[in-house]
């Protein structure tokens, strides 16, 4: 089983990519799910997946909103400095899951840089240009690396 | 500790749901400020919700929180219920309470076993516990993966669900898609009994409140989604006259608003609801609150993890119950047309009475929003315990008086929970 996590909140503008990403994946058939980014929470969603593509935004200094950073478990900072809005939200989970046994087979970080977090609704331009090639990417990883067919 | 002026400070946190921050401030021996500032975002929901149509408030003010949408969710569809002068039927009420006790099921699994646990066993979190205590948490998981699964069933999906709206929901779950969850909540029994006997086991210093206690009251049980409001002090009066009652305003020292229940500080939570509503319980729930030591009141927010436990049992046994009971039904909402006016809704969130008030044109359009969260009303007595507690260990060195204020805060399992760590210290010498 595969799953895409999409991580944010969508009235935090920016940080709404997660759930957006993970909205368009389900609607062209993929299997996605939104999160908060609560570790339990990250934790039931992974559960007994192959593979674990997690989408969220981050804040960089410097920073080119719209780029995506595409990392494995391993390149996770794991306590402090943790760029997400979410505070230690997918770290956290992904040390709770290693103490637990509880890990994807793999797991994917597809990391947005965003423009602005702040309170409202809306992607900033960079972000929301960024988004159809950032869900055919999601898609393709979704599926082994091979685009979706008609379903 | 004559001429030393210390700070205990928790840095602002970016966590999606709540912003806080705590600041101590002790001068020559006695505590000069305790000021917390937590849950901003509920004013600006309320500007956003200016303007919008007025079917829209249950969708948009589930994205408060992720870990309780379902209380923003009903509670907004009371107060539009209310304004509008439509009555639900019994069948959506009682869907509506399965599916807030699967939200309860799911946050208290949450805050019992991953955030309040480790506070007394010794470990700074969940993380550095699951070394040890492996298959505790794991029995803390399925109990929230059980309420995911009632979650899901009923609301489409776990977080923010989307079956809810204004008049009931979109779609009844049909018999076969709520039996697999009956079989999970079955075994789900059993592991919540075993975590009143577990939690009950742990220490708990010393202290009793004597703060005013505010709760949803039923007579007929223990009030989640319908009631009259009741105080420890006497009050007992219908939603409609929240407002009156409960006033916030601004304090001095802080941007946030404090709330007031008649001109004095109180607590909201499950504290107050245990305490006011122990009769309601079901037999069972009242069972595990006995054996566990605990009496028709309590008073000790250390103890607070018991009472989410007995909580939890008796969430899963009033699923249990609800679920053996549940025929689908059509349609599966009432029309509810807008009509100019006022409505009030008042619900029991995990943590505690959560409010919402809406004004709404003949257009449709919502002219005012007020929502008044359990956390935001629980501010001051929160400080108030800080003060307290602090002004009894100002023996402590700062690297215990601060895991202690951290726990003080845990009790009342406040959204900025969610980070293990949240307190930085400062001291200054002067």
């Amino acid at each position: 089983m595969n799953v895409l996590i999409g991580v944010g909140n969508p009235y935090r503008r920016d940080d709404g990519v997660g759930p957006l990403v993970a909205d368009q994946v389900a609607r062209r058939g993929g299997n996605a799910v939104q999160s908060d980014g609560e570790p339990a929470g990250m934790l039931l969603a992974w559960e007994n997946a192959d593979l674990a593509i997690v989408v969220d935004a981050v804040v960089c200094e410097p920073s080119t909103p719209g780029r995506v950073h595409r990392t494995s478990v391993d390149e996770l900072p794991l306590a402090g400095g943790a760029p997400s809005s979410h505070g230690l939200g997918i770290p956290e989970a992904v040390a709770l899951g290693r103490a637990l046994g509880r890990m994807p087979a793999r797991l994917v970080v597809l990391a947005v840089e965003a423009a602005d977090i702040s309170l409202g609704t809306g992607l900033s331009p960079a972000v929301a240009a960024a988004l159809p090639a950032l869900v055919s990417q999601a898609m393709a990883e979704l599926s082994g690396g091979r685009a979706f067919g008609p379903c | 500790m004559s001429h030393r002026a210390r700070q205990l400070r928790v840095s602002a946190l970016a966590r999606v749901e709540g912003e806080g921050a705590l600041n101590v401030v002790l001068h020559e021996g006695a505590v000069e400020r305790a000021e917390l500032r937590i849950y901003e975002p509920p004013r600006f929901f309320e500007a956003l919700l200016r303007g919008r149509a007025y079917t829209e408030p249950p969708d948009i003010t589930a994205r408060i929180c992720g870990i309780c949408p379902v209380a923003y969710q009903l509670s907004a569809c009371l107060a539009i219920e209310d304004a509008c002068g439509v009555a639900v039927s019994t069948e959506v009420e009682a869907l509506r309470r399965l599916l807030y006790c699967g939200e309860w099921i799911s946050s208290h699994a949450l805050h019992v076993y991953l955030l309040h646990a480790p506070d007394f066993l010794g470990y700074p979190d969940a993380i550095a516990m699951a070394a040890e205590h492996r298959d505790t948490l794991e029995r803390g998981l399925a109990l929230k993966k059980a309420g995911n699964a009632l979650l899901a069933a009923i609301g489409g999906r776990a977080i923010h669900p989307v079956n809810v709206r204004v008049g009931g929901f979109y779609q009844a779950p049909t018999r076969a898609t709520l039996a697999p969850v009956a079989e999970q909540l079955r075994s789900a029994l059993d592991t919540a009994l075993a975590t009143v006997d577990w939690v009950a086991s742990f220490e708990f210093p010393d202290l009793e409140l004597d703060h005013d206690l505010l709760a949803v009251h039923a007579e007929s049980q223990y009030a989640i989604t319908r009631g009259r409001l009741r105080s420890s002090s006497g009050l007992d009066f219908p939603v409609a006259e929240f407002p009156d009652h409960v006033v916030e305003h601004q304090v001095p020292h802080s941007t946030a608003l404090h709330a007031e229940l008649d001109g004095h500080r109180y607590l909201t939570g499950p504290l107050a609801r245990y305490t006011l509503n122990f009769e309601q319980l079901s037999p069972i729930a009242r069972q595990a609150a006995t054996a566990a030591g605990l009496g028709s009141s309590c008073r000790n927010p250390f103890r607070s993890i018991v009472v989410r436990a007995v909580e939890l049992v008796y969430a899963v046994d009033e699923a249990l119950r609800l679920l053996s009971e549940y025929e689908p039904f059509q349609p599966a909402h009432h029309p509810v047309p807008p009509r100019a006016g006022i409505g009030h809704g008042v619900t029991e969130a995990p943590r505690g009475v959560l409010y919402h008030r809406y004004g709404i044109g003949t257009d449709g359009l919502v002219t005012t929003a007020t929502i008044v969260p359990p956390t935001s009303q629980n501010q001051a007595a929160v400080e108030a315990d800080l003060r307290a507690l602090v002004a009894a260990n100002l023996a402590l060195p700062d690297e215990q008086l601060t895991p202690l204020c951290e726990r003080a805060i845990r009790n009342y399992d406040p959204c900025i929970s969610c980070s293990a760590h949240f307190l930085d210290l400062t001291r200054t010498e002067r």
